[in-house]
């Protein structure tokens, strides 16, 4: 019982550490590739403590309340995702209910940028949902692809059993292909950095966010870059322990990163077609192969 | 006797309701009410009990006409009355200002007294006079307003009397084969009955009662229906009404013809379940995206009642415990949400003066901010976010479909979910968010007997989301009486058997989240609070209600899947009915509406029946 | 640079965040933006002072006016300054808002540009290079180190005074004035 109070309290923390430094490294990374020096690993951090410091602007309670949702929705999600064998509440849910609370951080963003009343928060999220059922239609592919290879819902069986035996990507390579190709979609990182493009809707859902919304916006997406690479590494690379599965996180991350630091932005008209093309199509045909098989 | 109590108030009740309404307004709005909830009350001091009462014994044909009361017509009762009560409650400021109140009044009670009837009669002669009362009195309740709705009205009755014809096609079918119309004897008599006929059967019934469930190809009715009905009526239609398409699956499946029977009907995977979970697919994923293209309040709910039905067929389609559970389950959740959704709808209508239009509203939330918390609650519990309700049937349903090796239904079902959250956030948003127009500047909110009806439909929302084991112990008794092996739960989620669920870890876990959050947000440095017209809009000053985005708020992913969902169906019956009227012009040469003609006839049939007595006799 | 200092960001984290995360706002006023894009991008990366351009003012603590400023410019400098959250810091860049510059006889350009919005920094020249866009950062981190980066508090004190040349210089403005104007005793 104190361990799992234990692991409840440090997940969270661990989860931030590791999302802030994969922040800072990304920065880091696109500069070096962009032949640039690049700032601190930890400017990420120094952002946000400006921003807990610099005052802001609020639209009214649903302003405030839709940001504290986002966030909190983002750390619950932590616990129910395996972080090298530590998941304390894996037993109160399983993937099912993983994927319906991945819902409430764009919720939450949504309705509190809803109230701020800015045509550019609209188009934003607007933006933001329907990239979102782009990207779903092979995100839940995969999903259901691993969930009939293992003939199970819950995601620490799925982890248990790629460690007594072959990882999950080399039964289902199409669907952690496909996986991987929508990763910088559900990230939010360029090619598909539609939904807070800077230049033409002067950065979407966050336009009139400061101070502190924006820090806990930013807090909010170290979570996020830390689930959805947390889910892969779990779902097709076989989890690991704590130190194993740090290192397959960064392989992915930095695969990603390489991947995607050269490429310009595309439109959401390309984006939906794009993730309705070769992904869908690729994590179909694996889960037409796990259902024969 | 109590359930001819039952039905006797609230029939007797829906009479006098309109006789007061003679003498004075007052008397009548309150006795309305007086009556929804006299019956909420007698129904719910039914639980738990098993009734069968007589209650006429026809003089020919040897039939009785019965009424019973186990755990599936109880479930449906205290929907169709707790959702009846609420719409009388929030009628009662919404209709003042229509023509013919007292009409409506007694309309509405009738068809609440219709629906309860079906759920409690015990033989299909019964079920079936009960069945037409509702769907005639639905028809004129539709057609109330006049003008569009006199058109969606006569849609409804063409499909409904085609879906009722083909009930009773069944049903004196079964009469002559077995002579008796109690559903207890008829689920005996027909196990041995041979599966062609079997078929025949639930083929017949699928049509009847999937006309009033809007099975995709049999939907076209609902969107016009629900869209021109006035809102409280719209709430129990979309609630209770159609549902009793869903309560007529269950009772003519498992109730009657049974999960062994059902079971042998087919070849591998071409049997009748699998069809019908094939069906309630279809009828999640079209109707959901063709949702998206809406841009009317009303005709966008009533889409997704078509969808959330699909959720049922599939969730029963299945025939596994926990899939008819999630069913049956999805019935009451999407009936709380639906009809709040259409009170949220109509107290919008109340107040911006008839204004369904998505594109023309925005920012009411400052205005409304009751409405509002209702329409999150109602759209939460529709897509099913964790801890609303609908987040446990669609579970169920996921599980089970996964589990059973159906991952391609499992997809259906997710992306209907998707579908879902694109145009229910549209709905909020176009309405509450985003900037107030000038002209809904002196908007207010709405009366106390309109927001009662939304706060406890809310209340309920989280209720069934957090405490999910509260109707599923009565579903587990439903499963029971079906000879399905029940359901096992606990109060706040599944057993570890089932799967791993348990809604008191999350929602603990989301508070205690929630409040470090808000510790950080309110301990870091503080925000003023500006006016909503303060926007950046790069250094310019735009003023007020010139600066929202609401049109055409999905256009690029219209542009993509538009083409795609044209209701073919719909067209089809167009084509159909443009056609044969073409053919009824013959008829109509020989019905000229001229007398003499008319009496020409009739002299000639009198001749020819005397020429042909006159044959046989010699 | 101490930007390692562990002991300075425990005593004051709000200004150490300040000094080191300067996020601009992406605002072209004049011709001197031209000498922006160079600046942040792959020649002499201004990321590497935690400076980045950022699309609103909401999110910007630091304002660079780009070259001259016409009386139209100025209505929207003032707007987006006054979005801009607090604590918020401005510089001149070129000649032209110091005093017009080569328009200094011209009849729609402000020539003082501090007599409408508090300036915390200047940089000269006509056009100045990318490295004078970093001494000027350097430059405002003793400023805020010594507290001396005080335009945003001006601003807040003597904000009648600043509306007055506002409105002198553009006529009534649409938006209200973001603090009280009115004497305490009103």
């Amino acid at each position: 019982m104190i361990i799992k109070v234990i692991s409840i309290i440090v997940l969270p923390l661990i989860a931030l550490i590791i999302g802030f430094f994969f922040l800072g490294l990304s920065r880091k990374v696109i500069a070096r590739i962009h032949r640039r020096y690049g700032p601190p690993i930890s400017q990420p951090l120094i952002d946000v403590i400006k921003l807990i410091n610099q005052e802001s602007i609020s639209h009214g309670k649903l302003f405030d309340m839709g940001v504290i949702l986002s966030l909190a929705g983002s750390v619950i999600l932590v616990l129910f995702i395996p972080f090298g064998g530590i998941a304390p509440l894996a037993t109160s849910g399983d993937l099912l209910v993983i994927i319906y609370l991945m819902l409430l951080a764009p919720l939450g963003v949504a309705l509190s940028g809803g109230e701020a009343a800015n045509p550019n928060v609209s188009i934003g999220i607007s933006r933001k949902m329907m990239l979102a059922l782009g990207y779903e239609v092979p995100f839940l592919f995969s999903l259901l692809a691993v969930m009939t290879w293992y003939k199970t819902t819950s995601l620490v069986e799925v982890v248990k059993a790629q460690q007594s035996f072959l990882w999950a990507i080399f039964y289902l390579p199409l669907p952690a292909v496909a996986y991987f190709m929508i990763l910088p979609a559900m990230l939010g990182i360029r090619p598909f950095d539609i939904v807070s493009a800077p230049q033409e809707i002067a950065s979407g859902t966050a336009v009139e966010y400061g101070g502190r919304y924006l820090a806990l916006t930013t807090i909010q997406h170290a979570f996020h870059i830390f689930i959805d690479i947390a889910l892969f590494v779990n779902l097709f690379l076989g989890g690991g322990n704590l130190l194993t599965f740090f290192v397959k996180m960064l392989v992915v991350f930095l695969l990603g990163l390489f991947i995607n630091a050269v490429f310009p932005r595309l439109r959401i008209d390309q984006a939906i077609k794009y993730c309705w093309k070769w992904p869908a199509i690729l994590a179909l045909v694996g889960l037409i192969i796990a259902r024969i098989i | 006797m109590q359930l001819i109590t039952i039905l006797v108030v609230s029939f007797l009740g829906a009479g006098i309701v309109y006789l007061t309404g003679k003498f004075s307004g007052r008397v009548r709005d309150i006795s309305a009410v007086l009556v929804s909830l006299a019956v909420v009350i007698l129904v719910g001091l039914a639980y738990n009990q098993k009734i069968y009462t007589n209650f006429y014994s026809l003089p020919f044909l040897n039939l009785s006409l019965s009424l019973r009361l186990n755990y599936l017509s109880w479930f449906f009762a205290i929907i169709v009355a707790g959702i009846g009560f609420l719409s009388i409650l929030f009628s009662l400021e919404y209709i003042k200002d229509y023509q013919g109140v007292g009409f409506y009044y007694f309309m509405m009670l009738f068809v609440n007294a219709g629906m309860l009837g079906i759920v409690l009669s015990a033989d299909f002669l019964s079920f079936y006079i009960f069945w037409e009362m509702m769907s005639w009195g639905t028809y004129l309740l539709i057609s109330y307003k006049g003008g569009k709705a006199v058109a969606a009205g006569l849609k409804y009755i063409i499909m409904s009397v085609a879906g009722s014809l083909a009930m009773l096609f069944a049903i004196v079918s079964l009469y002559a084969s077995y002579g008796t119309l109690k559903f207890s004897s008829l689920a005996s008599l027909l196990q041995i009955a041979s599966p062609g006929y079997i078929l025949f059967l639930l083929l017949m019934f699928v049509v009847g009662f999937g006309v009033k469930n809007a099975i995709w190809t049999l939907h076209t009715w609902l969107p016009d229906a629900h869209a021109e009905a006035v809102s409280p009526f719209s709430a129990v239609l979309t609630g209770v009404l159609v549902r009793m398409g869903m309560y007529g699956f269950l009772l003519i499946m498992y109730s009657i013809v049974g999960l062994s029977l059902l079971h042998k009907l087919g070849y591998g995977l071409l049997n009748f379940n699998y069809i019908l979970c094939w069906i309630g697919a279809i009828t999640i994923v079209i109707p959901t995206f063709t949702a998206l293209l809406q841009n009317d309040s009303k005709r966008l709910l009533a889409w997704h009642g078509i969808g959330q039905g699909g959720y049922m067929v599939l969730g029963i389609g299945v025939a596994t415990s926990l899939g008819i559970a999630g069913g049956i389950l999805h019935t009451l959740n999407y009936a709380v949400c639906g009809a709040l959704l259409f009170f949220v709808v109509g107290a919008i209508e109340h107040r911006t003066g008839g204004v369904r239009d998505l594109n023309e509203l925005g920012g009411l939330i400052k205005r409304m901010p009751v409405t509002f918390i209702a329409g999150l609650a109602g759209i939460s519990g529709l897509i099913g976010v964790p801890l609303t309700n609908s987040f446990v049937s669609k579970w169920m349903i996921y599980k089970t479909l996964i589990m059973e090796n159906y991952p391609f239904l499992a997809f259906a079902a997710f992306i209907g979910t998707w579908g879902t959250i694109l145009s229910v956030y549209k709905f909020l948003h176009n309405i509450f968010l985003g900037q107030l127009p000038e002209k809904y500047k002196d908007v207010k909110e709405v009366p106390l007997t309109m927001q009662i009806p939304m706060i406890l439909l809310s209340l309920a929302i989280i209720l069934f989301g957090i405490l999910p084991g509260i109707p599923l112990k009565v579903i587990s008794g439903i499963e029971k009486s079906f000879g399905v092996e029940p359901l096992s739960t606990t109060m706040f989620g599944m057993p570890k058997e089932i799967g791993e669920l348990n809604l008191i870890n999350i929602l603990a876990v989301l508070l205690v989240a929630g409040i470090v959050v808000y510790l950080i947000f309110s301990l870091s440095a503080k925000s003023r609070r500006v006016n909503q017209d303060d926007n950046y809009a790069a250094g310019l000053f735009v003023p007020r209600g010139k600066y929202q985005y609401s049109a055409r708020f999905y256009d690029q992913a219209y542009r993509i899947i538009g083409p795609y969902l044209h209701d073919v169906v719909d067209d089809f019956y167009y084509w159909l009915v443009g056609k044969s009227k073409s053919s009824f012009q013959i008829v109509r040469q020989i019905y000229t509406g001229n007398i003499n003609t008319y009496a020409l006839y009739i002299l000639l049939f009198l001749t020819l029946l005397i020429f042909v007595k006159l044959g046989w006799g010699l | 640079m101490d930007r390692g200092s562990i002991k300075k960001w425990l005593k004051a984290p709000g200004k150490m965040g300040q000094k080191y995360s300067f996020w601009v706002v992406y605002f072209c006023t004049g011709c001197g933006i031209i000498e922006i894009p160079p600046t942040i991008t792959s020649r002499w990366d201004a990321e590497r002072f935690g400076v980045i351009p950022v699309a609103t003012p909401r999110q910007a603590n630091l304002f660079l006016i780009t070259g001259y400023v016409s009386v139209k410019t100025l209505r929207a400098i003032i707007r987006t300054y006054e979005q801009m959250p607090d604590p918020k810091y401005t510089v001149g860049f070129g000649s032209c808002p110091i005093n017009g510059g080569m328009y200094w006889d011209s009849y729609n350009t402000i020539k003082h540009l501090d007599k409408y919005i508090p300036v915390d920094g200047w940089i000269a020249g006509c056009m100045p290079r990318p490295e004078s866009i970093f001494i000027a950062v350097t430059h405002l981190w003793t400023m805020i180190d010594k507290g001396m980066a005080t335009g945003y508090i001006k601003y807040r004190e003597k904000y009648k005074n600043y509306r007055k040349n506002q409105e002198e210089a553009l006529g009534k403005l649409e938006w209200p004035p973001l603090y009280p104007v009115g004497d305490k005793n009103e």
